[in-house]
């Protein structure tokens, strides 16, 4: 694994400061955060625009170098290409070749990692296979939908097996279904021991999946831990059994306000959209 | 595995040439400027200048068409792939950044190489269809053959020790107290050099000069001699000068043949091959024989002595030579293009890579400025002392200079064009001064500052 006592990544004071062309400080994108990532976390960047998620990411791959502090990836400088041959990045937008086919950007990207001959052949026929474009294989990518061509970028992430995933939006035109794979997929990887760490606005699928979330603002870090311990209310307690009879449940409430002197509010458990959606499109058969 | 690493990035860079038409639209202009601007293009009616405007058009329009998007390619392929953001995904696998540099440049290379086999081949097939449709004599034909289809070789006269008997005149002015005074020796020597020369190449009415020539080893395959010459008149009237060329060899082999030539026209003189058959020196004397006119005549300049053109190879393999040597200047410009695209945004690089063409453009004027000192020639009056500003635009053009040297030095269109021989050693030197020193220092500028910016 290469890293420091099972940290994948680790900040310390990691700042970032935009020059313009005199060299003078234009904007402090990042001030001095510190951030640690364990081995098979499933790690949160949230923040609204322009809050420096997309900084730290490109200072973790090594595409832009930090101002000050100090920043290890896989225990090595990010800058490292053998700390490179160890992660997969799938970024917001599909920056492929449109020119290539999904098979021929896979060798191509194959190649980079230093892959050849059957090895590199089977990995890109389970991978293709594994994010569904089969089908598709042999298409030039400036063909492909957004969607799909997400896919081809989860592909080439998941190339080289890697130890740590960064994931800029994954799930970011993706249809519910695809989304809820993806989600799947990535929580599998985790219990294999992958480290990940996933930048996002769509709070409710960081809820799904992160242990782990940290909070930016104005390249700062204002709220970093677990997600359970964030979500918690610990004032409010919440009671789930299958609907009483009508007497009974009266029963309940007026005994819980007579003991706790507040009446509980009662509501029926809800289901999310997602859910509704995957039952319903699961439930019928494809028209292709 | 850097090898695996860099050939992907090369393939990815042919491939996308491919794939997005450029290279088709390429070869199709190519084909159609090398195939059109001969028919475009009137020689002077002769088969001769026929072949002529072929080489010397071809060549040159596929040279500067492949500079020009060697250039454009070698710049847009990294800086337009930092601004579609296309690179941030590339440079996140474990590929080092000089990877990336040599990848590109490959590519382009090999773009380039396939370009320039396309035109070697138009060129080779055009030339030989205008001299076998041609319907000139079977004489006319092979002489035209024997002059742009088989590659020669210049040979130089054999020249006196002119160093030897200028010192020894020099010594004797010394001796007798008639050198001028505040002169050294090596001036007087110097002064005394020219003077021999000029005495050996000035010809007056009804006088003659004699060159020797002395012959290669190699074994001549039936194939003529051709001597070169080209003479300057004292009379501004230029009208023609009549003579006679008598031929010698060591075994005093005796031929003549009367000639009629302008002064300030390069001619020629088929010598034929029966002449160099068992000998080593081949003796030439021009003899004027217009003793009415007045004017002289100065058979050579300081570059361009008489020269005999001796059969070297064939005509393709000497293409091939040629062709080799543009890849290499296209190698140099692939670097430079490649170093202002990792540097620089797409409009600026583009701009730096126009600037480059016309400094190509501008060779022969920066060399010029370069070595004589001199920007321009006054109409009139005096040439001033340099000022400041003057000294340091002179260092600015050696600066340029340095660039554009080895663009100029390793020329081989006018060589190909006129049929000489672009030898061996000329593309060995080309491939290392410009595919090699020219080349890496670009890549050692590029790559080193490469690795600096930031990809965000």
């Amino acid at each position: 694994m290469g890293a420091n006592n099972g940290l994948v990544i680790e900040a310390r004071n990691l700042t970032k400061v935009f020059r313009d062309f005199w060299r003078r400080p234009k904007v402090c994108a990042v001030k001095g955060i510190n951030l640690e990532i364990k081995r098979g976390e499933i790690f949160g960047l949230l923040g609204p625009n322009g809050s420096g998620k997309s900084t730290t990411i490109k200072m973790i791959l090594g595409l832009l170098y930090p101002t000050s502090g100090d920043l290890t990836v896989l225990g090595k400088s990010p800058r490292d290409v053998a700390a490179k041959a160890k992660i997969g990045f799938m970024p917001e937008e599909s920056y492929l070749y449109k020119y290539l086919t999904a098979v021929e950007i896979l060798n191509f990207y194959a190649n980079l990692y230093g892959l050849s001959g059957i090895a590199k052949k089977e990995i890109v026929e389970r991978l293709i296979t594994q994010v569904g474009l089969t089908a598709a294989r042999n298409r030039p990518i400036g063909e492909f939908s957004k969607g799909m061509a997400r896919r081809v970028g989860l592909a080439q992430c998941l190339l080289n097996d890697p130890d740590l995933i960064l994931l800029d939006e994954p799930t970011s035109g993706l249809d519910p279904i695809a989304c809820r794979e993806v989600k799947d997929l990535l929580l599998s990887l985790a219990r294999r021991g992958k480290t990940i760490l996933i930048c996002s606005h769509h709070l409710a699928d960081m809820q799904d999946i992160c242990d782990r979330v940290a909070i930016l603002l104005n390249g700062e870090i204002c709220t970093q831990g677990a997600v359970k311990d964030l979500l918690i209310n610990p004032d409010t307690l919440r009671l789930s059994l299958q609907s009483p009879p009508r007497e009974s449940l009266s029963a309940i409430l007026n005994y819980i306000e007579q003991e706790t002197g507040q009446r509980p509010l009662v509501d029926h458990a809800g289901r999310t959209l997602e859910s509704v959606f995957i039952e319903t499109v699961t439930r019928r058969p494809s028209p292709l | 595995m850097m090898l695996i690493r860099t050939f992907a990035i090369a393939v990815l860079t042919v491939r996308e040439a491919v794939r997005s038409k450029f290279l088709l639209s390429l070869a199709s202009l190519l084909v159609a400027g090398l195939v059109g601007l001969p028919l475009l293009i009137a020689g002077d009616n002769t088969l001769a200048g026929q072949i002529q405007v072929i080489l010397t058009y071809t060549l040159t329009f596929a040279t500067a068409i492949l500079s020009i998007t060697t250039l454009g390619t070698a710049c847009g392929g990294v800086s337009a792939e930092i601004e579609d953001r296309r690179l941030y995904l590339v440079m996140t696998k474990p590929l080092h950044r000089t990877e990336l540099w040599l990848g590109k440049w490959l590519g382009v290379l090999a773009l380039n190489a396939a370009l320039l086999a396309l035109t070697g081949l138009i060129i080779s097939a055009m030339t030989r269809q205008a001299i076998h449709s041609a319907k000139d004599s079977p004489q006319v034909k092979r002489q035209v053959t024997e002059q742009f289809l088989m590659a020669r070789q210049a040979l130089p006269p054999i020249t006196p020790d002119y160093s030897r008997i200028a010192a020894e005149a020099a010594q004797r002015l010394i001796q007798s107290g008639r050198a001028p005074a505040k002169m050294t020796f090596d001036a007087i020597q110097q002064r005394l050099i020219e003077e021999l020369k000029i005495q050996r190449f000035t010809i007056h009415p009804g006088g003659s000069v004699e060159f020797s020539f002395q012959q290669p080893d190699a074994k001549n395959n039936g194939n003529d001699l051709i001597l070169s010459y080209k003479f300057d008149s004292t009379r501004p009237e230029r009208s023609p000068v009549a003579a006679r060329w008598t031929l010698g060899t060591d075994h005093a082999h005796l031929i003549h043949i009367a000639v009629t030539n302008y002064p300030g026209v390069p001619a020629t003189l088929a010598i034929a091959s029966s002449m160099s058959t068992g000998t080593n020196i081949l003796s030439v004397t021009y003899q004027r024989l217009d003793d009415r006119s007045q004017a002289t005549i100065i058979m050579a300049d300081k570059t361009q002595e008489p020269e005999l053109l001796v059969p070297y190879g064939g005509f393709e393999m000497n293409l091939l030579r040629g062709l080799f040597v543009i890849l290499c200047r296209l190698a140099f410009l692939a670097a430079l293009g490649l170093t202002f695209g990792c540097l620089l945004s797409t409009p600026v690089a583009v701009f730096a890579a126009f600037f480059v063409l016309i400094l190509m453009a501008s060779a022969g004027y920066i060399e010029s400025v370069a070595t004589s000192g001199v920007f321009f020639v006054p109409h009139e009056g005096h040439a001033e002392e340099l000022t400041r500003l003057d000294k340091m635009i002179l260092h600015l053009f050696q600066g340029f200079h340095l660039v554009t040297m080895p663009l100029t030095r390793f020329d081989p269109v006018p060589l190909l064009a006129a049929g000489r021989v672009v030898s061996g050693e000329m593309a060995l030197l080309a491939f290392g001064w410009l595919a090699g020193l020219y080349t890496v220092i670009a890549a050692l500028i590029g790559i080193t500052l490469f690795n600096r910016r930031e990809l965000g």
